[in-house]
């Protein structure tokens, strides 16, 4: 996203600066105070030059640039250790940490799932949801990963015990490759992140389920992965009526 | 001819409600209830009740033509009709895999399209009359502004829409599909 200006902020100061702070408190001076420039206020107007200082509102973005606006990987890794710190120092134990995580990817899930699938399907004559488990699981396993990390996750596994568990394998989950977890909290895996927006796909999409991160790592890939995800009933009920 | 549309979350909150009305003219629609009602004008309940029986309310002259007041018109009865029609929309939506479900249901003289995003956000629409393409340009249209919304980190799924910009871009697709 580009602004007109460099340093359109300080042009905003500079603006209101010439007028003095008793100008700015008196009722009759209120020219000034209106002599900033406003969000224009027919949106969707031919893109005339952007008064400095305005930020371009959301709903003039474009929702398809996505070359240019990719993070790099050392500022999401950074902004991801300190979010694992953040929330370590609030909570009382490995369970309420992964936890957390989970609440913070479920937000991200939310939004993934609705942008993914705009730009997968806006520009057809019928958009289509997804509405059997299978195929959403796959779409989850390349698209959200694609479009999360940049490249599909590597296995789906079935539970071979329990009909309502399947599993997502990463092998080299991008959000742990900087991460080495100390040996008293071993069990902890900060791919519960990952975990809360598969839930949140699955929950969009009409699936609710529990989704939990496990290491499971092996001896080539040392922090391999696996997002369980535990299907409620109402789902298996479901699928039940579709086969039927 | 007049259109409504609501916006309602995955718990069925409604997060943004528009009436639009556009200059097209009503399509003649005669109801044989209608024809047998007695006039309850004394009822406390006489709108409502016009209203389901699907009677054309008193018709208002003004300068720029008819206007309907009352009856199917009224506030509460648009709502309760959009609100029933969601029973028929989350049967619908379990086995069609297209977004935008339209014609779903029909009362009276309103026949209602829905939206269904993947995020399982319902667009619900009453209309009048028949205008598919229309319709459904709207509810795309609707669907982008709402995704941008969405990716506003303060909105969560259960806040309601209140962006002026956001009301106005609804209310020039209106203008422009309906």
């Amino acid at each position: 996203m580009a602004y007109s200006q460099p340093h359109s902020r300080v042009s905003v100061l500079s603006t209101s600066s010439h007028s003095s702070s008793v100008e700015h408190l008196s009722p009759t001076a209120s020219t000034t105070r209106f002599s900033l420039p406003s969000i224009p206020a027919t949106p969707g107007a031919p893109a005339y030059p952007r008064p400095a200082g305005v930020r371009p509102n959301i709903y003039d973005r474009n929702l398809n640039k996505t070359r240019i606006t990719e993070v790099s990987g050392a500022a999401f890794t950074f902004l991801f250790s300190e979010v694992v710190q953040y929330t370590q120092k609030r909570v009382s134990g490995i369970n309420d940490l992964e936890r957390r995580l989970n609440t913070l990817g479920y937000r991200i899930g939310a939004r993934v799932l609705e942008l993914m699938a705009w730009r997968a399907e806006a520009a057809s004559k019928a958009p289509k949801r997804e509405i059997r488990f299978l195929p959403a699981l796959m779409s989850i396993h390349t698209q959200v990963w694609r479009a999360v990390f940049g490249k599909p996750a590597d296995a789906i596994e079935k539970s071979v015990e329990n009909a309502d568990e399947y599993m997502i394998i990463d092998n080299d989950p991008l959000v742990e490759r900087y991460i080495s977890v100390p040996k008293d909290m071993s069990t902890l895996s900060c791919s519960s992140f990952t975990a809360g927006i598969v839930e949140a796909v699955l929950d969009g999409l009409g699936f609710p389920a529990r989704v939990t991160a496990h290491n499971t790592p092996m001896a080539q890939f040392p922090s391999r992965t696996t997002i369980l995800i535990k299907l409620e009933k109402s789902v298996l009920e479901r699928e039940e009526v579709f086969k039927g | 001819m007049s259109h409504h549309l609501f916006l309602l979350s995955p718990s069925d909150t409604p997060l943004y409600s528009l009436t639009h009305h556009s200059s097209k003219p009503v399509p003649n629609v005669s109801s044989p209830l209608s024809s047998n009602l007695p006039n309850w004008s004394t009822s406390a309940f006489a709108g409502t009740l016009t209203a389901l029986s699907g009677a054309s309310s008193s018709a208002h002259q003004t300068s720029s033509g008819t206007v309907r007041m009352g009856g199917g018109q009224d506030r509460h009865v648009i709502q309760m009709i959009a609100n029933a029609s969601l029973d028929v929309i989350e049967d619908i939506m379990k086995s069609q895999s297209t977004m935008f479900l339209k014609s779903v249901d029909k009362f009276n003289e309103w026949t209602v399209s829905a939206f269904i995003t993947p995020g399982n956000m319902k667009f619900v629409l009453l209309h009048e009359g028949k205008n598919d393409d229309g319709i459904r340009a709207f509810f795309t249209d609707v669907w982008e502004l709402y995704v941008k919304t969405m990716l506003n980190p303060f909105h969560t799924a259960h806040t309601p829409i209140r962006s002026t910009i956001f009301d106005t871009r609804v209310r020039s697709s209106a203008k422009k599909h309906l």
